[in-house]
């Protein structure tokens, strides 16, 4: 395999594993011996250190070798040849890696990520339906008056504790409660949300209340998008049951959770997936992907 | 030195001292001993801090006795069991489910009703791993509980406890199902009666017929079940009296419970069975209809494979001739016929002219494998606008969303307009209004 020096996104990994066996020598001839960072002789047998020595070389070369990839020139550290595994480096990982040199992030071998072949991208982009965020506007706040005098607000005391708030652009509705947290969906991109938080921190500020805009975070993503072909949900529940949950009989659709990204997919007959559960966007579109080669498998047409 | 300001009452001293007697402590005067006042002799409950009543479930004891609760529920499972008529080994695991979920923490402190529908789900969840056909209703009605409720307890349970139950195909769930169905020589008129081994054989095929074209995934399985079931029945034997049954007078015969539903699933079949029934050669170009298939399902289940082949075949020619026909053409050929097909609206009007070729020998991009009725058809997914010949209701009628309005794209730090903002904001005209209606609807409230 050549030198692969752009990644596939959000596949596994193409860094060099080959190179980084357990089984390597200590010190081998090629080594530059008083490169720093080995400090203690080989007659050491204390077996911690020698984890140790070996972690920070692994380490080392791992950082050569990644300066070699955007150089250019594989046989930089000069130890063994790297292997660019293109394919099947999702799901299997050696025994004895350590955490410490992995940039990408890698799979155990339990599989926690349906193991998928490295395959095209779907051409298929979901598009994001809402976002639920929330921000914190730093002050108590009277609820009476803030429904008496805003013309979009309602409080039912007795049905919920928090004014209901909308504006109409961006569309977006929001739940100010009285100890002054917010609450605001209704927005189809993250800085739509972050500016109707504003604007209604604006309209607070304007009923005379001292509306700060502190901490405002991203809870929640809800993207939706269609394969364009029908899915026949019996045989995926069966093949990836640690992950899916199928009841025709509570709900027609069937209900994937993925463990990476932590996101849970609502998976129709007609093909249309609904992704839900993302901190980011990056994470809806990496669980599409992930999905969308399975759901190829189960593609059916009669 | 007590309380400040405490007088003896018998000699007027102001030092009184906290002095206890035994265990009850009192107020003393040290000048004359006089008691100016004393406490209770015993604590109360609430200060006493050993021996105290602790829960059951929170004591130490090393080997805890199930509690009362525990006990009803593990004889509501073998009772449960042995209604069902389920093995002795599937009794015992249902049992084990039960304990090992009655003490995880997520269950010990739920409502009784839970507790009780706990019950059911680990027998439901014994006998999907053993492949004991059961649907969630069946269990729903045994319990007589909410199947809502039914459904969060079972996925909770199976989710703390960490099995796998894969659901049962509906086809497991049809000889089960068949055997509610009373229509054996005994109940009805001889002429209504069918064996039970009959009607699950043509049943199944149907059934078959029916996943294959879409129709049972997503949906719920009973309906569908008694639509096969009416469906065979009536075929076996298609005479008029049989054909003269509706399914509610037919549910209401073989004394199975109605379903609003299991109407619209006999429809689809039907529908179904036109498209096949379509190919027949004998039918020479007459139509078939709804009403009139009926009678062919012995002939189109025979013969199935070969009908769909011929359907696909037929359907390939369709879209082909479809995409070459230029537009004028299209309009003066004969109006679509309502009967036909209706799933593919595009491909409806070529039908006519295809059906009197079914020699032709169209090149075909789909590869159709033999007894492979699941394979056929591979090469139809090259262009969006090539439909399948079976397509899941759901795609055929779209919901019609509402249009979708561009993203507008923001930075989410613009600036905001002050007009903008006043618009949302009451005037002090309103504010007053606002509050007289208030008052005056909350007076007339008051009146009543």
């Amino acid at each position: 395999m050549e030198q692969n020096n752009s990644l596939p996104p959000f596949q596994g990994l193409a860094s060099p594993q080959g190179a980084l066996t357990p089984v390597m020598p200590m010190f081998s001839p090629m080594m530059p011996y008083g490169s720093g960072l080995t400090p203690q002789p080989v007659t050491n047998t204390n077996s911690l250190s020698l984890l140790e020595e070996q972690q920070r070389q692994q380490q080392q070369q791992q950082q050569q070798q990644a300066s070699a990839q955007q150089s250019g020139m594989p046989g930089g550290s000069g130890q063994t040849p790297q292997l660019y595994h293109s394919q099947t480096v999702t799901t299997t990982t050696l025994p004895g890696n350590t955490p410490l040199y992995n940039t990408t992030p890698l799979t155990p071998m339990t599989p926690i990520t349906p193991a998928t072949p490295a395959s095209e991208s779907s051409g298929i982009v979901p598009q994001l339906q809402n976002i639920v965020s929330t921000v914190n506007l730093g002050c108590k706040l009277d609820l009476k008056t803030i429904a008496l005098r805003a013309r979009n607000a309602e409080y039912n005391p007795k049905r919920f504790a928090a004014v209901i708030m909308r504006i109409r652009e961006p569309r977006t509705t929001a739940l100010i409660f009285s100890s002054g947290k917010m609450v605001c969906t209704g927005a189809k991109s993250e800085e739509q949300s972050r500016l109707a938080a504003r604007k209604y921190a604006r309209v607070v500020q304007k009923l005379g209340f001292p509306a700060k805009f502190l901490d405002f975070k991203i809870q929640n993503m809800v993207g939706s998008c269609d394969v364009k072909f029908p899915i026949r949900l019996e045989g995926l529940v069966l093949t990836h049951q640690q992950f899916s949950s199928y009841e025709p009989e509570l709900f027609p659709g069937l209900i994937y959770r993925m463990i990476k990204p932590r996101i849970v997919l609502l998976i129709f007959v007609s093909g249309k997936v609904v992704l839900t559960g993302a901190k980011v966007r990056g994470e809806i579109y990496e669980a599409f992907e992930n999905i969308y080669p399975i759901l190829k498998g189960f593609r059916k047409t009669t | 030195m007590a309380a400040v300001g405490l007088k003896c009452p018998e000699c007027g001293s102001l030092d009184i001292v906290d002095d206890e007697h035994y265990s009850q402590p009192q107020l003393v005067c040290a000048d004359c001993g006089a008691v100016v006042s004393e406490g209770l002799l015993t604590t109360t409950r609430s200060e006493e801090l050993q021996g105290t009543d602790v829960r059951y479930s929170n004591s130490t004891e090393v080997n805890k006795q199930p509690c009362r609760n525990q006990i009803k529920g593990i004889h509501r499972v073998r009772a449960l069991c042995r209604i069902l008529r389920l093995s002795f080994v599937m009794e015992e695991t249902a049992e084990n489910y039960f304990k090992q979920a009655y003490e995880h923490p997520s269950f010990i402190r739920v409502s009784l009703q839970k507790k009780e529908v706990l019950a059911g789900c680990c027998i439901l969840a014994t006998c999907r791993q053993h492949s004991w056909p059961i649907t969630m209703g069946t269990m729903t009605c045994l319990l007589e509980a909410n199947p809502k409720l039914m459904g969060v307890v079972y996925q909770e349970m199976v989710k703390a406890l960490k099995i796998e139950a894969p659901p049962t195909s509906v086809i497991d769930l049809l000889e089960t199902h068949c055997q509610a169905y009373k229509l054996s020589p005994q109940h009805v008129h001889e002429e209504l009666s069918e064996s039970s081994k009959d009607l699950t054989k043509r049943a199944a095929v149907l059934l078959e017929l029916a996943a294959d074209a879409w129709l049972v995934t997503g949906r719920q399985p009973v309906p569908i079940l008694t639509a096969s079931i009416y469906l065979a029945w009536q075929s076996l034997k298609p005479t008029q009296t049989r054909l003269k049954y509706t399914l509610a007078r037919f549910c209401q015969m073989a004394k199975v419970a109605k379903s609003s539903i299991a109407p619209k699933r006999v429809t689809e079949l039907k529908e179904v069975l036109c498209k096949l029934g379509q190919e027949l050669p004998w039918l020479r170009g007459s139509e078939m209809t709804p009403q009139t298939v009926v009678q062919m399902v012995d002939d189109i289940l025979n013969y199935r494979l070969t009908l769909l082949r011929k359907a696909l075949k037929s359907h390939e020619a369709a879209l082909a001739s479809e995409s070459e026909l230029p537009p004028s053409l299209e309009d003066t050929q004969p109006g679509p016929r309502d009967d036909a097909p209706s799933l593919d609206a595009t491909a409806s009007q070529p039908d006519a002219e295809s059906a009197q070729q079914p020699q032709q020998d169209v090149d075909l991009t789909c590869t159709v494998v033999m007894g492979g009725l699941s394979r056929a058809g591979s090469g139809q997914v090259s262009t969006p606008s090539k439909r399948s010949l079976f397509e899941p209701p759901s795609v055929t009628h779209a919901k019609i969303r509402r249009v979708q309005l561009p993203v507008k794209e923001v930075t989410g730090d613009e600036e905001i307009s002050d007009s903008e903002i006043d618009s949302y904001i009451r005037t002090p005209q309103e504010m007053r209004d606002y509050a007289e209606a208030k008052e005056a609807l909350s007076s007339s409230e008051e009146e009543f």
